[in-house]
């Protein structure tokens, strides 16, 4: 297939996805013979025909939180984030992981698969029901939901957390290299990021999962791989392509690049700062623009890296430091690092703040900042990816178990993987990881986060659990 | 197919990719050769994949395997198609059936690419990551990203991470307060709206554009936040930096804001001296030869500039960009471009003439030629003691573009080299030399005009020369010259008539040119004179006369 065809394939299966969202919605609102769902559904078959026309069948299938297109991922345009996101809910909220439409579909058909689909809607055993109508037609198959396998979702906590520990190492390297005077290299830089990004556009979970385990001695290192995955995993929701979120993580795991002229003895000083080393700790974002300059010439990305690194302190509102004159407003990427900043370095424990929040906590306290110090738009995107529990926060169920939030539900924000470590007996256990999305046969949700609850109050070690 | 031929084909593909790295590199696209191997490598492909799907080549430090066998080997480092993937950490490459000619061109052009010489920042899996090719898959060996002495750092970090267990009644604790804390109190998710993604597409629209006019932003707050001197010091650095950058992405809107806001630092009465030292440096920076050579390049290069943009550009520059401007001169490809570059050349000449003038020592006539037009404009007379070079010039244009700009400037000392000039053999710069006497309006031009006319042979001339003349001497408007004419035109001959009739007819034309009325009488006479030339040309200075045109 030509690269031009296959852009267009591409493009139709977007269309096709957000179409089929439009009929659903349509059909939610008026009656399947009203004349916009009968208009929407003739759209869409003019659509599943362009298809057809080369392709023998049209399968849509949802893998984790992406749809595949006759096996092909299909990315989310921005202008489609919604219906994706509405499509993607309604399916799993019906248990279907696969629909495939076959060559010849009609109207018919898709009357059948609507009624099949409103009809789940209401059902306790939703994907029971959605099967028993769509016998009805031979031209539209539905399958059900595929659950990971725990063998391949084991397999993939490896690796990501190599890709971790890579990253972390690397930015440890970088650090030493540049207090050393030696060349940094730029090229081995990129590729760990590219790696970043490849795992986060396959397995966002588990790699924002990574950045909730915090390492109090080497913060630094950790920080700086943190703020990089979470910026990218940002991006990545704003819909920016995978060259720019190279180019993002880059820039955010230099952040803080000028921290290494601070002196150790402040930047490892365990009681509170005088004022003297709060001004020298406030120049991090200058030094770290210098390093960044002289580190090599200039190109479009140690640009925005000494952009960021001059910002990154800078409050949305253009308060925060270094005190500025006459400025215009804050980077895109210096609000993205910003916002991850915080976030990280609120739920770490760090020399010089030695209690961390718990992730919710760090929420709700960023929440009060949206619109003055922090870009509430971007906000508003963060909070829909870490989820109202993000990885890391010790909740208290209404099954009396005591858990730590696993993996968020990017469908269901407040029904996250939580890994059981007290069982309902009040005994300690380490696992199993239940999904809050289950149901009883009545329909009724097996577990409630009914609490959360500070896992540094109780001295409770994540990495024990997570990793 | 025969596994042995599979593995003589995977041979004869890698041997053909490895030629089509060399050709691709020497070759334009558009060339026969180019073509013909890309042509030979799709064919190569084709043959293969109508037995087999996928070539699937494991990359080993110095040779490539298909299918356990070795198909390619090299143990030198040069032109090693092995160690080229090796290095980076490539392990496996396979090439898919639905491979196409597009995927296969863009694939040998990565491979083909000078890593060596070019300043090319990403490695060959990086390129071919951001390519996402669909029908090439690769594996790479992670381990290359990281040091030997961190080859452990995963599993110590884990380690230690994990040594510190959690208490039994650490988490008892929790457990009790789970009960007893405060009823849950979560942050709301609020759904994304379509306002919020038209505001989130407004915003990445606006970060789409270039961030060096931010970063030179970035850099003069930094004048604010300087403490020591060797802060300003690097603050120049960055500035140039910042130039060079702008310059080669084209954009002099951003060298213009970073002069300006340099412009004010200086003028700062409430700045130290040590700020404003090294922003005195930038305009002698803006001259230096890899500058002006980006500022030749964007010219070229065919972009709409405002002029008042380039004329406030050409205001900051400093003398010393006067050499690599000439330098560039000489370079560019279009009329646009050099026409830029000569005003360029025309602000700074009026700031050294001297070394502007020099420029006409230039082997390349044509530019000989707009440096003579640039001092012409200039119009300063210390260049005339080297425009006077040029009436000698080898090439005839540069000598009419000299001659002319010597009669501009007008100085008494050029009218006894510029009369050497009517020697010239060409009518042209004979022609050249009258009208350029024209311009030094003087009475030692005059005389020098009149005297040519006199001159017992200026009588054998063509008629379109003496023609020229005539109309040269009519910037004089004087008695003498109206007298002078009016003779010529009563004058009586005999001999060699069709030569003076051609006098008179250029002396009628002149006295129409003087716009004196006092010639009409003597003019009316001639007009039915017998001779075409004269009577036609007669009427014409009637006309003028009587009508003013």
């Amino acid at each position: 297939m030509e690269i031009s065809e296959e852009r267009e394939l591409h493009k139709a299966a977007q269309d096709i996805i957000n179409q089929l969202s439009v009929i659903l919605r349509t059909a939610q609102i008026h009656d399947p013979g009203n004349i916009a769902v009968v208009t929407a559904i003739e759209k869409f078959l003019l659509l599943i025909d362009l298809v057809t026309q080369t392709e023998s069948q049209v399968k849509l299938e949802i893998v984790g939180e992406f749809f595949y297109l006759n096996d092909i991922r299909v990315r989310y345009p921005l202008e489609y984030l919604l219906n994706f996101d509405f499509l993607i809910r309604e399916f799993k909220k019906r248990e279907v992981g696969r629909v495939v439409f076959r060559n010849g579909i009609g109207s018919n058909d898709v009357q059948v698969f609507l009624r099949g689909f409103l009809a789940a809607g209401f059902s306790e055993t939703p994907y029971e029901t959605f099967t028993s109508v769509m016998i009805e037609t031979d031209s539209i198959e539905i399958g059900s939901l595929k659950k990971i396998a725990e063998g391949t979702d084991a397999d993939a906590r490896k690796v990501i957390k190599r890709v971790y520990y890579h990253a972390v190492s690397f930015s440890q390297g970088v650090m030493t290299k540049i207090q050393a005077g030696e060349k940094v290299n730029i090229k081995k830089a990129k590729r760990i990021v590219e790696s970043m990004v490849d795992h986060i556009l396959e397995e966002e979970k588990l790699l924002i999962g990574m950045t909730s385990i915090k390492d109090y001695d080497e913060y630094t290192y950790h920080h700086s791989v943190n703020v990089s995955i979470l910026s990218i995993a940002l991006g990545q929701r704003l819909g920016l392509n995978k060259r720019i979120l190279t180019e993002l993580g880059l820039v955010a795991l230099f952040h803080d690049i000028g921290k290494i002229e601070v002196p150790n003895d402040v930047l490892n000083k365990t009681t509170n700062f005088t004022e003297d080393e709060w001004k020298l700790i406030k120049k991090h974002p200058v030094w770290g623009l210098k390093a960044i300059l002289k580190l090599r010439g200039l190109d479009n990305t140690s640009i925005r890296s000494a952009i960021v690194a001059f910002e990154h302190h800078l409050y949305y509102n253009l308060s925060g430091y270094p005190t500025v004159m006459k400025y215009g407003e804050l980077d895109l990427y210096s609000r993205i690092v910003s916002l991850v900043d915080q976030y990280d370095a609120m739920t770490s424990a760090r020399v010089y703040s030695r209690i961390p929040l718990s992730p919710d906590k760090a929420l709700s306290i960023m929440m009060e900042r949206a619109g003055s110090q922090l870009d509430p738009l971007l906000f508003k995107f963060f909070v829909n990816m870490v989820g109202v529990f993000p990885i890391g926060t010790l909740v208290m169920l209404d099954s009396k178990e005591l858990g730590l939030v696993y993996e968020s539900d990017v469908v269901f924000a407040d029904r996250p993987r939580v890994m059981v470590i007290i069982d309902s007996k009040g005994e300690k256990v380490s696992g199993p990881v239940v999904n809050l999305t289950e149901k009883d046969a009545t329909g009724r949700y097996l577990r409630s986060i009914m609490k959360t609850l500070d896992p540094n109050k109780y001295k409770v070690n994540l990495a024990e659990y997570l990793l | 197919m025969e596994t042995s031929d599979e593995i003589k084909e995977a041979r004869d593909i890698v041997q053909t990719l490895l030629k089509a790295k060399k050709t691709l590199r020497m070759y334009p696209q558009n060339n026969p050769v180019y073509q013909k191997t890309l042509e030979d490598v799709n064919d190569r492909f084709r043959e293969f994949f109508t037995y087999t799907g996928t070539l699937s080549l494991k990359i080993k430090q110095n040779s490539i395997f298909y299918e356990d066998e070795q198909v390619y080997s090299n143990p030198e480092k040069e032109d090693n198609l092995a160690l080229f993937f090796f290095k980076d950490g490539l392990r496996e490459l396979s090439f898919n059936k639905g491979l196409s000619r597009e995927e296969l061109e863009e694939f040998l052009r990565l491979i083909a690419l000078d890593f060596d010489r070019e300043a090319i920042d990403d490695d060959i899996v990086t390129l071919l990551w951001e390519k996402d090719f669909r029908n090439i898959q690769y594996v790479v060996d992670e381990a290359y990203l990281v040091d030997a002495d961190a080859e452990n750092y995963e599993q110590v970090a884990e380690e230690k991470l994990k040594e510190k267990v959690t208490d039994v009644n650490d988490l008892m604790r929790a457990y009790s307060d789970g009960f007893a804390e405060e009823d849950l109190k979560q942050i709301s998710i609020v759904p994304l709206t379509d306002n919020d993604l038209q505001t989130l597409v407004k915003e990445l629209e606006k970060d789409s554009g270039d961030k060096i006019d931010k970063l030179v932003s970035i850099l003069f707050q930094l004048v604010h936040l300087a403490e020591q001197k060797s802060d300003f010091d690097d603050l120049a650095l960055y500035c140039k930096d910042a130039i060079t950058f702008a310059m080669k992405q084209g954009t002099i809107s951003t060298v213009l804001d970073l002069m300006r806001r340099s412009r004010e630092i200086i003028e700062n009465q409430a700045l130290p001296e040590d700020a404003k030292k090294n922003f005195r440096t930038l305009p002698f920076f803006l001259g230096a030869d890899e500058i002006v050579g980006s500022l030749a390049e964007i010219f070229d290069s065919g972009v709409e500039i405002e002029e008042k943009v380039l004329e406030e550009y050409f205001l900051y520059l400093d003398k010393n960009a006067i050499e690599p401007l000439i330098k560039y001169l000489g370079e560019l490809k279009t009329i646009r471009a050099r026409r830029n570059i000569i005003q360029a050349l025309i602000v700074l000449g009026k700031k050294d003439i001297h070394t502007v003038a020099r420029g006409i020592e230039d082997q390349r006539w044509y530019v000989v030629r707009n440096i003579i037009y640039v001092l012409r404009k200039i119009g300063d007379r210390k260049a005339i003691e080297y425009l006077l070079k040029t009436i000698r010039h080898s090439d005839i244009r540069v000598r009419k573009e000299g001659i002319r700009t010597l009669g501009e400037l007008g100085a008494r000392e050029v009218i006894p080299a510029l009369r050497e000039c009517f020697g010239d053999p060409d009518i042209q710069i004979r022609i050249a030399t009258a009208k350029a006497f024209g311009n030094i309006e003087s009475e030692a031009a005059k005389r020098v005009i009149l005297d040519q006319i006199t001159a017992k042979e200026f009588r054998e001339k063509d008629f379109e020369e003496k023609k020229e003349f005539f109309e040269v001497l009519s910037h004089w408007k004087d008695q003498e010259v109206f007298d002078f004419l009016l003779k010529i035109l009563k004058s009586r001959f005999f001999f060699n008539r069709a030569k003076m009739f051609e006098n008179k007819a250029c002396a009628a034309l002149c006295l129409g040119l003087l716009g004196n009325k006092d010639a009409l009488p003597v003019l009316y006479e001639m007009r039915d004179s017998n001779n075409k030339l004269v009577s036609d040309f007669t009427g014409i200075a009637i006309k003028k006369l009587e009508y003013g045109n």
